[in-house]
């Protein structure tokens, strides 16, 4: 069963700076920057959202058709954004966390500039394979 | 579906607005604007125009507070097939506007609006208001009646609307009787939907009761029309209570949404929970309602009026789940443009609620659907729609959107940007698609790849071809431009700034030569704002950096500064730019009037269109964190800050000095220490005359300038424009030059080893008070060029010798002193003090040398005076030839340079401080430092000067080198020497027959005379010998000869004396035949030995029997032995002249 997922990074100041896609779906150009409008658009409900929960997993805040769009905010209020179309909410949840974890190294780095966009292969690389294990 | 529907949308009277006749656009939208502004009647304002026929059905109208609202369908509107259900379907009323200027023939105009009249049947009032009719118009008025026509005198707008207002309130006032009626004769027939056809009628009693419930409902609708929300309630009420019961669902939800909207009318615009509650409940119902009547589109629109009821931002949960619930089952409508609507309507609400992304998305889905359609109108609706999103996705410029750094999501941004770029083309719009290619590459280029970059490009051309010449864009394109500098003036014509109350007002405002920068200057705040300043009518000219970060080339057609002031005149210049490069470009203007301005960017027309591209647009370039796009400007070198600069101050005209030296490019060629007066022709090429003047000497090696004609430039103020003066200037040559090519002479004109004449210069001041214009400042370097001249090969400092002539007696050497003879005589060898300097010159050049040499003297003043008098005729010197130049020092007359006070001091010296060996040395010093002083003095007296050809002479700078050879060779000829030996003739003579015996045996050497000191007494022969002294010794007499020998030294020498004696003028010695020349005779007396005391004397006697008459030498010499170890060492005295004369 192939499942569609886009994941991505939001910075405090509402860049991305992380985007993959992450599904098992064949990847078409167009739907991809389809994911990307979506969790852009969305970005309008996690702001409010974050107001009325003191969890930093939003689980669902918004869909579009059939695709699902979960948040989980970390305290810097970077946004990890996840649009999927399967409902798997724990697996999301450790998905979450563990890249919460990832993205905190990525700030321990003295080199990274928090708010820039992160390239580091290695990173990629973990998400990747976090998608594989929980999504 | 229709857009835009509201819960109160059940009171909107429909009205058709339509144009009749001929009707220019822009007047159609006039009277349009005039018409819209009254979409609320007041049914007060309405009472006047209002009779009631017969008995109103709307008992409750609210007469006072409620009122009439229209809804203008301008253009008209199709026939919708619900017109039955909802009666605020339906259109009730036409107006037709027609502009009587354009149309003549009011009557076919009438004509035409009945016609279209016609086409809505439901219309119960119509008009058609005619503007500005002509009189002839207005007779024809007269002839047939046209019930409807309103003509409008021809006034003002001001008192058009006062008509307008009239008119519309007595539209309302018709409108409303007709409702009445229509009320009052309304039949339950034909109250059919679309709906009913596919439902069969099981029993005529259920039919009937639907009727009955139908007719309510409609009598409902009118009351809500008609204002009248209570009479509305009850017909409302009935229409539910037999919709229910014969389960006509659709008419029961219609009767419900009535309902609500007689309620939220009766409230008045005021909204509390409670009301909200009753909607969401009421609504849910409808909603309900409708899906069980299979009725999607009513669903919808239900679904979204009540989300549109409850816009707030605090429910905003609840609207994002209607909204989003809407457009997902909007997706199973059957008409496309229902689809649109709810994505309109989608984005509408969440724009409302401030949900901008939501919206953006929504509007972007529009735009998608409209694109779907195929059609040049849904690509130009498209191409809106695109524009407005591109606004939330913070597509535009940062002229329009400030906070460029916050929420970007470039991925997004390069989407929207090519939709906009096909709808553009589709649409037809090529300044859009040229606006949205240009956004493109300049925005997001590091994330276009090349083929698509090059895509870009062709749509940048394709969309110039279209578009008319000269077609500005707000949008600037590439290439990227930056402000890189301000070129100050050039050196000639810098400014200064002046105070009035500083009388030297250019001091301490030193410019700081060609370099903006200086570490003095900026070593404070980083900010520190340059201040620029320009000159009305002068050039200017403004660096500015190109880049083009894309993988094609782009042609620049021209590019000119851009100035906040009219009074500036570009002049725009073309550029064309590599791929990937960038270039540093100079943009020169012309200011024209005074004042200050800010050079805000450039004017850039790039791919036929012209765009202002500004300045700090492109430094915030770099600033950009995060998402930070490339740096454009990366080719070469480091991201830079631009300098700041404060705004730019435009200074009334000054005059212009411009500085040249006459008859050359500023660069004269001369030989080593040649003086020679250029002219510096200074002119005024301003158009204000120079009214003060200073020249000033700046830069190295001033001492060689040494005059200038300060006064000649006095003189010839105040300058008018175009006035030249010349000033002469007297340069002297220094040391030659490095070998400089001739054809680079002119860039060398920089070199900072010239001294630099400076003028600065001012034009008149203004009025009192008044801010002093700024002064100027040119500045001429004095360009020496300057070739090797005379070589000095060496200087030495030489002691002539010249053999004394023997005599009886030696007088106190000490005693000639005061003598003032060119050559003085030492009797204890020969001459003295008759020192020469020589110096050896080499000319390398190939012209002609004279020297000549003259001395300098200390005047009053203590300066040196060259004294005119030559010390010898010149000597010339040709090329490639050496010659020596011999100098008297007697001349010089110095009294460090005696060689006998030098000794007497040192023998004074040493007998009175022998032991005290530290005073010695002191002495000594003081000796060494006298002698340089002397030799110091010496150098700077001698003046060598020389001519060569007609026009150059010098004077050969020797000084140096003459102190060096002075040095050097002083101390060999200045210091006494150990031993001195003189000569004398004995008082007593020898006798004959001894010397001839002596003669006989041919050896002098034997010769009596005893060698010891303390000598025996020989029989003084007073025969004449000392009256023969002076013509010389007689041949073949025995001449009694004394040497002596003293010892300067302070230490007892041991010594073995010899005397050489040798004829040196032999006939033969001389002339042509040199070569052959063979000494007649020489012989030598030695191994005597003697010991002198510490600075004792010691007498040797001997005799000498000359054979032969002529001109002898006698040499006196001595080798000491001193310690065995030790070399000898061997003294020679000066010679002494022996002359022997025939006696008969």
């Amino acid at each position: 069963m192939s499942s569609t997922a886009c994941f991505v990074i939001v910075s405090r100041n509402d860049s991305p700076i992380y985007e993959s896609e992450v599904g098992t779906a064949p990847k078409k150009d167009e739907a991809a920057h389809l994911h990307q409008f979506i969790l852009h658009a969305s970005l309008d409900i996690v702001q409010d959202v974050v107001w009325n929960t003191n969890n930093m997993f939003l689980k669902l805040v918004d869909k579009f058709n059939d695709l699902l769009v979960s948040v989980y905010v970390t305290a810097g209020h970077t946004r990890l954004m996840l649009l999927h179309d399967s409902r798997n909410e724990d697996g999301i949840k450790n998905f979450f966390q563990e890249v919460h974890e990832l993205y905190i190294k990525m700030l321990l780095n003295p080199l990274y500039v928090p708010g820039s966009r992160i390239t580091s292969p290695f990173f990629d690389t973990r998400v990747r394979a976090l998608a594989r294990k929980y999504l | 579906m229709e857009p835009e529907v509201r819960v109160e949308g059940g009171s909107m009277i429909r009205v058709a607005v339509v144009a009749i006749g001929e009707m220019p656009a822009a007047h159609f939208r006039d009277y349009v604007a005039m018409l819209v502004q009254h979409t609320k009647i007041p049914l007060s304002s309405v009472s006047p125009y209002y009779t009631e026929h017969q008995k109103s059905p709307f008992s409750q109208q609210p007469w006072e507070t409620g009122s009439l609202m229209l809804k203008f369908m301008v253009g008209g509107a199709s026939r919708s097939p619900w017109e039955d259900f909802q009666a605020h379907r339906k259109i009730l009323g036409v107006i037709g506007l027609c502009h009587c200027p354009l149309t003549p023939e009011i009557s076919a105009a009438y004509e035409q609006f009945l016609t279209i009249c016609k086409a809505y049947p439901s219309a119960q009032v119509t008009r058609c208001f005619a503007f500005h009719p002509t009189d002839g118009q207005i007779e024809v008025d007269d002839e047939k009646k046209k019930e409807f026509l309103v003509m409008f005198p021809s006034t003002d707008r001001q008192e058009l609307k006062v008509h307008m207002q009239t008119l519309m309130k007595d539209f309302a006032a018709s409108l409303l009787m007709a409702f009445e009626s229509w009320v009052l004769h309304l039949k339950p027939v034909g109250l059919t939907t679309p709906l009913d056809s596919q439902v069969s009628l099981n029993s005529d009693e259920l039919t009937k009761k639907r009727k009955l419930g139908r007719v309510q409902k409609t009598m409902g609708d009118y009351c809500l029309l008609a204002g009248s929300p209570s009479d509305a309630n009850s017909h409302y009420y009935t229409a539910i209570e037999l919709a229910r019961l014969t389960g006509d669902s659709l008419w029961h939800a219609g009767a419900i949404e009535g309902y609500v909207c007689a309620n939220v009318l009766d409230q008045n615009g005021y909204k509390d929970s409670l009301l909200e509650q009753e909607v969401q409940y009421r609504y849910s119902e409808v909603i309900h309602l409708y899906r069980k009547a299979t009725a999607l589109s009513f669903e919808l629109e239900a679904t979204l009026k009540l989300a549109r009821f409850l816009c707030r931002k605090e429910l905003a949960k609840d609207v994002v789940e209607l909204v989003s619930g809407a457009v997902e089952w909007s997706k199973s409508l059957m008409d496309a443009s229902d689809r649109l609507v709810v994505n309109v309507e989608a984005a509408r609400i969440f724009a409302a609620i401030g949900y901008d992304r939501k919206a953006a998305f929504y509007g972007r889905q529009v735009a998608l659907l409209y694109q779907q359609q195929h059609s040049h109108w849904a690509s130009v609706s498209a191409l809106q729609v695109m524009s407005l999103t591109a606004e939330s996705y913070k597509c535009l410029s940062k002229a329009e959107g400030r906070d460029k750094q916050v929420g970007e999501w470039s991925t997004l941004q390069v989407d929207v940007l090519y939709d906009m770029l096909s709808a553009a083309v589709r649409a037809g719009d090529a300044l859009a698609a040229w606006n949205a290619a240009a956004r493109l590459l300049r925005n997001h280029y590091p994330l276009i790849p090349p083929s698509s970059q090059l895509t870009l490009e062709t749509a940048l051309s394709m969309s110039a071809e279209r578009l008319a010449p000269g077609t500005r864009s707000s949008e600037p394109a590439i290439p990227f431009v930056r402000l890189h500098s301000y070129t100050a003036m050039p050196a000639d014509r810098e400014i200064v700034k002046r105070t009035a109350t500083k009388n030297e007002w250019w001091m301490g405002r030193t410019s700081t030569g060609p370099f903006i920068y200086t570490p003095f200057t900026a070593k404070g705040d980083v900010n520190t704002r340059i201040p620029v300043t320009w000159v009305v009518g002068e050039p200017v000219e403004v660096l500015v950096e190109l880049a083009n970060p894309c993988v094609f080339e782009v042609t620049v057609e021209s590019i000119a500064l851009s100035v906040e002031h009219d009074q500036f005149e570009a002049f725009p210049v073309s550029v064309t730019l590599p791929a990937s490069s960038g270039q540093v470009v100079s943009l020169s203007g012309l200011p024209l009037a005074v004042g200050s301005l800010t050079v805000r960017g450039c004017i850039v027309k790039c791919y036929g269109v012209v765009t202002e591209h500004l300045f700090e647009e492109v430094s915030e370039w770099g600033s950009v964190k995060g998402t930070a796009l490339v740096d454009p400007f990366r080719s070469g070198h480091k991201v830079r800050q631009p300098a700041q600069y404060e705004k730019v101050e435009v200074v009334p005209p000054l005059p212009l000095l411009v500085a040249r030296a006459v008859g050359g490019e500023g660069a004269a060629v001369l030989y080593e220490g040649e003086i020679r007066e250029i002219q510096i022709s200074l002119s005024n090429a301003g158009v204000v005359p120079v009214v003060e003047a200073h020249m000033t000497l700046t830069g190295k090696q001033l001492q060689h300038v040494m005059s200038i004609g300060h006064n000649v430039l006095e003189d010839a103020l105040p300058l008018p424009p175009g006035a030249t003066v010349v000033v002469p200037v007297t340069l002297k040559a220094g040391a030659p030059t490095p070998d400089v090519d001739f054809r680079k002479l002119m860039r060398t004109v920089t070199n900072a080893s010239s001294p630099m004449l400076v003028i600065h210069y001012a034009g008149p001041s203004l009025t009192e008070g008044a801010q002093a214009p700024p002064g100027r400042r040119v500045a001429l370097p004095l360009q020496l060029h300057v070739l090797k001249g005379l070589a000095l090969v060496q200087a030495k400092l030489l002691s002539m010798e010249v053999a004394a002539n023997i005599s009886s007696s030696i007088s106190d050497p000490l005693a000639h002193e005061s003598e003032e003879s060119l050559v003085k005589m030492d009797p204890y060898r020969g001459s003295w003090g008759m020192r020469l300097l020589e110096l050896e010159l080499w000319n390398a050049t190939d012209v002609l040398f004279e020297i000549v040499v003259t001395t300098k003297e200390a005047d009053d003043g203590g300066r040196l005076v060259e004294d005119s008098e030559c010390l010898y005729p010149p000597t010339r010197i040709d090329r490639d030839y050496a010659a020596r130049v011999l100098i008297p020092l007697e001349r010089f007359k110095l009294a460090g340079l005696d060689k006998a006070s030098l000794a007497r001091a040192s023998i004074r010296k040493e007998s009175m401080l022998k032991d005290d060996a530290k005073s010695k040395d002191g002495a000594e010093r003081q000796a060494k430092a006298e002698l340089n002083t002397a030799i110091e003095e010496l150098s700077s007296k001698i003046c060598v000067r020389w001519t060569s050809g007609r026009n150059s002479a010098g004077e050969l700078p020797i000084k140096d080198a003459l102190r060096e050879a002075l040095k050097a060779s002083v101390l060999k000829i200045l210091l006494p020497d150990p031993l001195t030996f003189g000569f004398r003739l004995a008082k007593t003579s020898i006798t004959a027959p001894t010397l001839r015996s002596a003669r006989d045996s041919g050896d002098l050497d034997n010769l009596p005379g005893s060698p010891r000191v303390g000598l025996q007494k020989v029989e003084a022969d007073d025969g004449g010998l000392s009256a023969d002294n002076k013509g010389g010794i007689g041949v073949r007499e025995l001449a009694p000869i004394e040497m002596l020998v003293r010892n300067n030294t302070n230490e007892a020498v041991n010594m073995t004396l010899s005397v050489t004696c040798r004829d040196v003028t032999g006939t033969s010695c001389l002339g042509s035949t040199g070569s052959k020349a063979t000494v007649l005779w020489a012989g030598t007396l030695d191994g005597v030995n003697v010991e002198v005391g510490a600075l004792g004397e010691v007498v040797h006697r001997f005799a000498l029997c000359f054979l032969v008459p002529g001109q002898y030498t006698l040499l006196g010499s001595a080798v000491i032995d001193s310690q065995p170890t030790h070399e000898t060492l061997s003294y020679t005295g000066p010679p002494f002249a022996v002359h022997v004369v025939e006696t008969s």
